[in-house]
């Protein structure tokens, strides 16, 4: 177990310096020049210079890219071409908002969608399995943003009970800290849990279908038993890829969520950074999205071997 | 179910090319199932309508999607304006009716994109498999750690804004997708015979890609196409709802949101007609593309279960109540209690037993039509039939595991002073593996993967005798140790994928008579293993059903193996018993014409290289069994007289020409 999760962590290492790499040849694929954007067409030759200088597009791609990799992993990530700010610590003041944002949502997700898919896939073909398929189905159509809109509409700015926006630290005020997640996260969390619930169930359902299932009722075992040891495992196993995916789709959508509900995350600096062509901050932020995802693919890989003993190193 | 048996039976293998062909003409039987599908098609007319009004949209609208009229702004639903006005004046009908043409506009360009670059590439790796595949692979690992949205957001920030651009971004997401699906098929598809054909026949590479896999593909790859275009019209709508879309005069649905978001406080209704429309659009996408997904697989049966399905677990009460008198047969034909020696040594008789599962088309299919036998105490009662002929089901039906959504109809299975079919789950589960044991045909697949093969091997010791882990543990290592598996005491840490199959076919024999029990149900125990060990399995059984007084229901398809361990054979097709005799009689004297066909059909070790015998044809699937004698379609000697009426079962055999074919053959 223990190299198991040496190469895995390593493996994750070199993904990371990949997506770093990619996104760094992508952004410098872009005809847009930061020298005109920062300085405008007026720039003299000699401001041109001194700038590409400072910024070091002077150098090769290599270079420039072995530099910024490097500020990287001490946490200097540049600065922003118009705010002159200082990238990494715009990023650590930001992660904090996103990965409350995200980590609650990942927490609603999972206990809603495996609870619903679990509870549906042990009773297909009832009442209750056609009310959580049709719920799911709608779930999975029903844009978030759209449901977050709807949600703050009913219940911070008709019914009180919510802010309608912004966030408070945890640090700063815990109480005010979670009822400000509250709208944003479920409304965040609801289309994976019904991709949860969706996998769940077909899984459940699969599994209840599989010969060992079978043998198990063969030999008598209780269906309490069967359903707590064999079903739920065996289940989980096969959602749990899932998940993983499903995390990174959160990650991606809490950019919307943050508009909504004017967070200031990573996503509306990804957002203003894209809109200005503010390289430095896009590969950052990029980056650290990129790594987040990265690490829960490194978790789900841990989560899988520890369920799964074929996938276990021998 | 068993190679062995499909292989004895089958018709000549088919021309590689044909088979391709074959595969193809699923086509019919997938739009047969799609037609059965409301939902599906009423989703399919949903997405051609929109289609439809995204194209009309300039004809349609009642107003200049972008003309201003500051008059009558953000107003809500009017006579004049039938979903408002918004922060412009502008008419917000006309807005979402050219918001449906560019949604559907970028979302086609964008999968349409994805589709041509993702299939191609994946066609290419996939085929081409080493290093090719490996470096693909790795490739969109890394791409998908980098979110779809973010990565949009990268292309965007590369590439500028506006449609073509946001179509762009969109179909670089679903490419690497499309890239991961098709490879997977064309692995999958690879494997195929006719793929190797192709190969030998010399076929250049494109064109076996492109002639011969691609068409294989295609399915299941349009069927994500449609999940795709739903997803790209919630992407595009993220994107316009963050002022990254399409641009200023361009209408689309998520920028018509974020006025919304803008301006909700002052007109709350803004919101909602652009919300609903990108939900209705993502519906349909969706329901067409799992309409299609379950008529190209063929679950479009399984996707949703039919009322009644729950009944599964126990047969029907009063089916049950009408079955327990002995000669309950129902439906006319009077039951002929096939063992005529229902006498005081049977341990187990089965009378009138009839299952049934709904057909396709609602109709309940009877799979097993009265099945009469019974079995002594110490007794190897052999089940032998093609695949399909009802053996398994039967064995199914005694323990109440008939899978949903079939269930008991009729029929009693007296077992030691009860009917089994009479009992409830928990009073079944009682019965289960203490009293009536049961082994698999694949033995590996019969225990959990995720689970030690001692954790499941103490279950029955615990369940039904209450026994500490611990005593249960040493009870199951000594019982391991004498059905043959080698240092039991440590195996039984190991997982299930780690024995081969001999060896958990001898765990699950051990299991089997843990708790010492009087019948034991043997469904195809030697067909998924070796030959050589084929042979050792059932040696083991016969000395144990001795050893333990046990009885056996051995099903198999192998008269080879009835031979060897049974002492009485019941012979089944399509649902039935067709003949019953000691073993040494039916072999050397078959009196069903089937029973002679099955005993042709035996490979025997002779020289030559010949041609193995076959019966001719297959067993029909229930729905089409025929009147009269069920097998007089494959039959030899079938006459005028074996196409109608019931052939009662007599004397041991269910033929109307019995009589006729034994005077004949005594000749």
């Amino acid at each position: 177990m223990r190299r198991f999760l040496a190469l895995r962590l390593a493996m994750s290492a070199i993904a990371v310096v990949l997506a770093a790499a990619f996104t760094f040849a992508l952004i410098h694929l872009s005809p847009t020049d930061p020298v005109t954007l920062a300085l405008g067409d007026g720039a003299s030759a000699e401001q041109r210079r001194a700038l590409s200088e400072q910024l070091g597009l002077n150098r090769s791609l290599a270079h420039q890219f072995g530099a910024w990799l490097g500020g990287a992993l001490h946490g200097d990530f540049g600065q922003s071409i118009f705010t002159h700010q200082a990238v990494g610590a715009e990023l650590a003041r930001r992660l904090p908002v996103t990965l409350s944002l995200v980590g609650g949502a990942v927490l609603l997700a999972l206990a809603i969608g495996l609870g619903l898919g679990f509870a549906a896939g042990l009773r297909r073909g009832s009442w209750a399995d056609r009310v959580v398929t049709t719920v799911v189905s709608v779930g999975l159509a029903v844009p978030a943003f759209w449901l977050a809109l709807l949600l703050s509409l009913a219940f911070a700015v008709k019914v009180r009970l919510f802010p309608v926006a912004g966030y408070t630290a945890l640090t700063q005020d815990p109480f005010q800290w979670a009822r400000g997640l509250v709208l944003p996260c479920f409304a965040l969390s609801l289309y994976s849990a019904a991709v949860i619930a969706r996998h769940m169930r077909g899984a459940v359902v699969d599994v209840l279908g599989s010969p060992y299932v079978e043998a198990v009722r063969a030999r008598g075992t209780s269906r309490a038993l069967l359903v707590r040891r064999y079903v739920l495992k065996n289940a989980l196993a096969t959602v749990t890829p899932v998940i993983g995916i499903q995390v990174a789709v959160l990650l991606a959508t809490s950019v919307v969520m943050e508009r909504v509900f004017v967070l200031p995350g990573i996503g509306s600096l990804l957002v203003s950074a894209v809109i200005s062509s503010d390289f430095p901050i896009l590969q950052g932020a990029i980056l650290v999205v990129a790594t987040l995802v990265i690490l829960v693919n490194l978790l789900v890989d841990v989560g899988l071997g520890l369920l799964d003993p074929r996938v276990r190193p021998q | 179910m068993s190679a062995a048996a499909d292989r004895a039976v089958a018709p000549p293998p088919e021309a590689p090319a044909s088979a391709a062909r074959a595969r193809r003409s699923r086509r019919p039987s997938t739009w047969r199932r799609l037609r059965r599908q409301p939902l599906a098609l009423a989703a399919l007319a949903g997405l051609a309508a929109l289609i439809v009004v995204g194209l009309l949209a300039p004809v349609l609208a009642p107003f200049d999607p972008n003309a201003p009229d500051v008059l009558h702004r953000l107003q809500g639903p009017t006579a004049r304006h039938w979903l408002g006005t918004d922060e412009l004046g502008r008419d917000t009908l006309s807005r979402l009716l050219y918001g449906a043409r560019t949604a559907m506009l970028t979302s086609f360009e964008a999968v349409a994109l994805a589709l041509v670059v993702g299939v191609s590439c994946g066609l290419l790796v996939g085929y081409l498999g080493g290093w090719w595949d490996r470096l693909a692979m790795r490739a969109t690992d890394i791409l998908q750690s980098i979110p779809s949205l973010i990565f949009a957001f990268a292309v965007i920030a590369v590439v500028g804004r506006g449609t073509t651009p946001t179509a762009i971004a969109v179909a670089v997401v679903f490419a690497i997708v499309f890239t991961r699906i098709t490879r997977g098929l064309v692995l999958r598809e690879r494997e195929q015979q006719y793929v190797d054909a192709a190969r030998v026949a010399a076929l250049r590479t494109p064109r076996i890609l492109f002639r011969e896999i691609l068409p294989n593909v295609l399915g299941p790859v349009i069927v994500e196409a449609a999940i795709m275009l739903g997803a790209a019209i919630l992407l595009v709508a993220m994107l316009g709802f963050l002022g990254l879309g399409l641009g200023a005069t361009t209408v689309d649905w998520g920028h018509m949101l974020d006025d919304a978001r803008t301006y909700q406080g002052v007109q709350p209704f803004l919101a909602l007609p652009p919300g609903l429309a990108i939900t209705f659009a993502v519906l349909l996408f969706n329901f067409a593309g799992d309409g299609l997904r379950d008529a190209i697989s063929g679950r479009a049966h399984e996707a949703r279960p039919r009322r009644g399905a729950r009944r599964r677990l126990r047969p029907h009460p009063r089916a049950a109540a009408r079955g327990t008198g002995l000669a309950a047969g129902g439906r006319g034909e009077p039951a002929t209690a096939a063992a005529g020696a229902a006498a005081d040594d049977a341990l187990l008789t089965v009378a009138g037993l009839r299952v049934e599962f709904p057909g396709e088309d609602g109709d309940p299919v009877e799979i097993l039509s009265g099945v009469d036998f019974s079995l002594r105490r110490g007794e190897t009662l052999g089940l032998v039939g093609e695949s399909g002929s009802g053996k398994s089901m039967t064995a199914l039906a005694l323990l109440g595991l008939v899978p949903a959504p079939g269930r008991v109809t009729a029929g009693a299975a007296r077992f030691g002073g009860e009917d089994l079919l009479a009992l409830s789950e928990a009073e079944l589960n009682r019965r289960r593996g203490a009293r009536i044991a049961t082994i698999f045909q694949d033995p590996i697949a019969g225990f959990s993967p995720l689970h030690t093969v001692g954790r499941q091997l103490v279950e029955p010791l615990q369940t039904h005798r209450g026994m500490s882990e611990r005593a249960a543990t040493q009870r199951v290592v000594e019982l391991l140790e004498l059905v043959g598996v080698p240092d039991a005491g440590r195996r039984i840490r190991d997982y299930p994928h780690q024995f081969s199959g001999g060896m958990a076919q001898r765990a699950m024999i051990a299991m089997a008579l843990s708790c010492e029990p009087q019948l034991l149900i043997a469904d195809e125990p030697t067909t998924a293993l070796d030959v050589t060990v084929q042979a050792q399995v059932l040696d083991l059984l016969h000395d144990l059903s001795a050893q333990f007084d046990m009885s056996v229901l051995l099903i198999t398809h192998d008269l080879g193996v009835v031979a060897e361990a049974c002492d009485r054979v019941l012979v089944m097709y399509a649902g039935q018993i067709v003949e019953e005799g000691e073993v040494e009689r039916v072999l050397a004297r078959p009196r069903h014409p089937y029973t002679s066909a099955l005993l042709a059909a035996t490979p025997r070790n002779e020289a030559g290289g010949g041609r193995l015998p076959t019966v001719p044809g297959r067993v029909p699937p229930a729905w089409e069994w025929p009147s009269g004698c069920r097998f007089h379609p494959r039959c030899a000697h079938a006459r005028e007289t074996c196409r109608h009426g019931v052939i009662p079962f007599a004397d041991g055999v269910r033929c109307a020409r019995v009589h006729e074919l034994e005077t004949a053959a005594s000749r």
